[in-house]
């Protein structure tokens, strides 16, 4: 039945952590310790990049950061292999670049251009990934639970041992769909987990305004598999739950719902002010930003210099500028490619009715 | 031996089953039940219980548990037990199942064939009648078929199981046991149905019939009755194919006989008999001698239970008739 954890889970991998700042931990070597890290660093300047791009006006459409929430991603989704599936939802633009998405698909993908993976049809933030079983988005909340629960029940009839993550919003869990699908999960022992980023806004609405209980792990009690909590900002926390999770799953141990209580910085999008918070608020969550939690953590186990961090700031924006570069410069959709990809057959009028069809609208 | 319509779906399934093990079922009461019309009886014996899923009563989930199992490389037939209770599967249909094709660039894909229980005419009431083509066939995405006939119920089952696209299998109620239209069904590939053309299921030169699923039988009844009344030829094309229309095969027919009728047992605003009719104003204007006419349900909600509102509500061969007079002696 569920289990609730909370917060200790990080005083525990710390403290585990204290023996030899040198030798490798048992459960998280400092190698990965390091790589928690320069993931972490690597998302945030990836966003921030992308939100500048967006300010001046060099894509179209609009952008959902994750800045401040880069630890749950991160820390759930790092070591998954390419055979496990990502079901993203649209703030979930990060989880691409940490499976190993082509810095160049990414930016093709915010650019609308014909080298994004979905050819310019999504909108920008809704980057999916075939090649490494990541669901292009929709828009509708919490569709991707339940598409994520159907490849897991593909995976379970396969025999396989890959998993499924799927994120979801504390909003989402107001929804039936959020629901059906943990509830299919549950009663299937799905190997699927399911990442709920509680980050105490969807939109304006306040999660109070959605649920009654104070931590979303709970209701998976309802669903007859483990809920637990976890704060969100703490990546060695969120990695060590997540691997628990995962492990279970590829196990057939079933499904488990991770609640992650994290902040995002900004609006719900580039052109949300998020007037609804107070200053207060966002500067009380900004100085739990995880990246600086996970500096300090780093430099009590002497992992981390000012240097280190410079480095990986420096060669990771020329990937950055190159892949920008590349995307400016990728052609557009010809205008003819709105027909294509409807069926698996050609576009149907062309094919089916070649005496009449014609391709003007 | 002779098959009903309802018999060949079950043989459609039990055959692609045992074709490829990538092929299972999901939905309400389709494994110990064996289906609440029969229509997967003895499946759960042969194949057992994880290709046979009694699903939780939840549609939403059975069609989005389907489109991702599909994403993952199987091919799944999930089942709505009646069209009535498929409005909570709609953003898995409308928004995932149809688009997700088209929003990856064709690099993703949910080869699901949704069967799809509708129909009136047995005095099921507002909830278990509904004929709710129209939603499905106006989402481009979707393949939307509706057999009227036996071998096609089967061969159109069996083409859609192996589509690489979503498609939406419409049966008939009151086809499953009638025993007008049973047939000797050969077993396996010869029967393998074309999922994209019109058939016409009875030549003639006077007007054109255009219908589909349960309709075509009244179609043909009402046909019969005018050769016997005045020798009057009409043409009866069953559409199969609600989505993508094939129109070129329409036009043709209408080109010879100048007339056209469409029957559609669903309501009449924006149904399909809309937009036949527009593709043949704009495209057969010229071949035309009379006004297209369409028998339809009329706009109301849904199906009425009793029985003088339901025999009102749904087409029927005297109105047929009433509207092949209209077009002929225009």
């Amino acid at each position: 039945m569920a289990t609730k954890v909370k917060e200790p889970v990080a005083a525990a991998a710390a403290s585990t952590n204290h023996g030899s700042a040198n030798s490798d931990n048992p459960l998280i070597s400092n190698e990965k310790l390091k790589q928690l890290y320069s993931t972490m660093l690597q998302c945030r300047l990836l966003e921030e990049r992308a939100r500048i791009l967006k300010k001046q006006a060099r894509f179209k459409g609009n952008y959902y950061a994750a800045v401040g929430q880069e630890a749950t991603a991160v820390g759930a989704t790092v070591n998954l292999r390419s055979e496990d599936t990502i079901a993203p939802s649209h703030r979930d633009f990060i989880s691409n670049f940490i499976k190993g998405v082509p810095l160049t698909a990414m930016f093709s993908q915010l650019y609308g251009r014909s080298t994004s993976p979905d050819k310019g049809r999504s909108a920008p933030a809704h980057c999916g990934y075939a090649p490494l079983n990541i669901i292009t988005p929709s828009s509708t909340i919490a569709a991707q639970l339940n598409i994520g629960t159907g490849i897991a029940l593909a995976n379970q009839m396969k025999k396989n041992d890959n998993v499924v993550v799927a994120f979801s919003g504390e909003g989402s869990t107001s929804l039936g769909f959020w629901h059906e699908a943990l509830n299919f999960a549950g009663v299937r022992n799905l190997p699927i987990v399911y990442i709920c980023q509680n980050n105490l806004w969807a939109e304006s609405v306040s999660v109070k305004l959605q649920t009654k209980v104070d931590d979303i792990s709970l209701k998976a009690i309802g669903y007859g598999f483990p809920g637990i909590t976890v704060d969100g900002n703490d990546v060695v926390a969120v990695y060590r739950v997540a691997q628990e999770a995962i492990e279970r799953a590829r196990s057939g141990g079933g499904p488990t719902l991770i609640e992650a209580k994290t902040y995002r910085w900004y609006g719900h999008s580039e052109i949300d002010p998020a007037k609804y918070r107070t200053a207060e608020e966002v500067e009380e969550w900004k100085a739990k930003d995880p990246i600086a939690a996970m500096e300090r953590y780093l430099s009590g186990k002497k992992l981390f210099t000012p240097d280190w961090k410079q480095q990986i700031t420096d060669e990771f924006t020329k990937e950055l500028d190159a892949a920008i570069d590349f995307a400016e410069k990728a052609p557009q959709p010809e205008p003819i490619e709105c027909l294509d990809h409807l069926y698996s057959f050609d576009i149907r009028d062309r094919e089916l009715n070649r005496k009449t069809y014609s391709p003007k609208f | 031996m002779s098959a009903t319509y309802l018999e060949a779906i079950n043989a459609a399934l039990t055959e692609e089953m045992r074709r490829d093990p990538s092929v299972f079922l999901i939905g309400e009461d389709i494994g110990v039940f064996g289906g609440a019309f029969g229509a997967t009886k003895g499946l759960l014996d042969e194949f057992g219980a994880d290709r046979v899923i009694d699903s939780p009563l939840a549609e939403g989930i059975i069609v989005s548990a389907a489109i991702g199992a599909a994403m993952a490389g199987l091919r799944p037939v999930p089942e709505i037990q009646f069209v009535d209770f498929i409005t909570p599967a709609m953003d898995a249909i409308t928004q995932q199942a149809a688009k997700l094709r088209y929003r990856s660039g064709g690099t993703q894909t949910c080869p699901i064939t949704l069967r799809v229980c509708y129909g009136g005419g047995t005095g099921g009431g507002l909830y278990h009648s509904q004929t709710n083509t129209t939603w499905f066939a106006h989402e481009p995405g979707l393949i939307v078929v509706a057999p009227a006939t036996v071998s096609d119920a089967k061969g159109m089952l069996k083409a859609s199981i192996r589509q690489d696209d979503p498609v939406i299998y419409f049966e008939h109620k009151k086809l499953y046991r009638w025993p007008a239209i049973k047939e000797d069904l050969p077993a396996g590939d010869d029967l393998l149905a074309d999922l994209f053309h019109c058939a016409i299921r009875r030549p003639g030169k006077d007007a054109t019939i255009v219908t589909y699923g349960f309709m075509l039988q009244l179609a043909l009844q009402a046909a019969e009755q005018l050769a016997e009344e005045n020798g009057a030829d009409i043409e009866v094309i069953d559409l199969r194919v609600l989505n993508p229309i094939d129109h070129d095969t329409i036009l043709e027919s209408v080109s010879r006989t100048g007339r056209l009728c469409i029957v559609q047992e669903d309501h009449r605003t924006l149904g399909i008999g809309s937009e036949i009719s527009a593709t043949v104003a704009e495209q057969a204007f010229d071949c035309l001698d009379a006004p297209i006419v369409r028998v339809s349900a009329p706009d109301v909600p849904a199906i009425p239970a009793a029985e003088p509102l339901e025999q009102f509500y749904m087409p029927n061969v005297a109105k047929i008739v009433d509207a092949l007079h209209r077009v002929l002696q225009y």
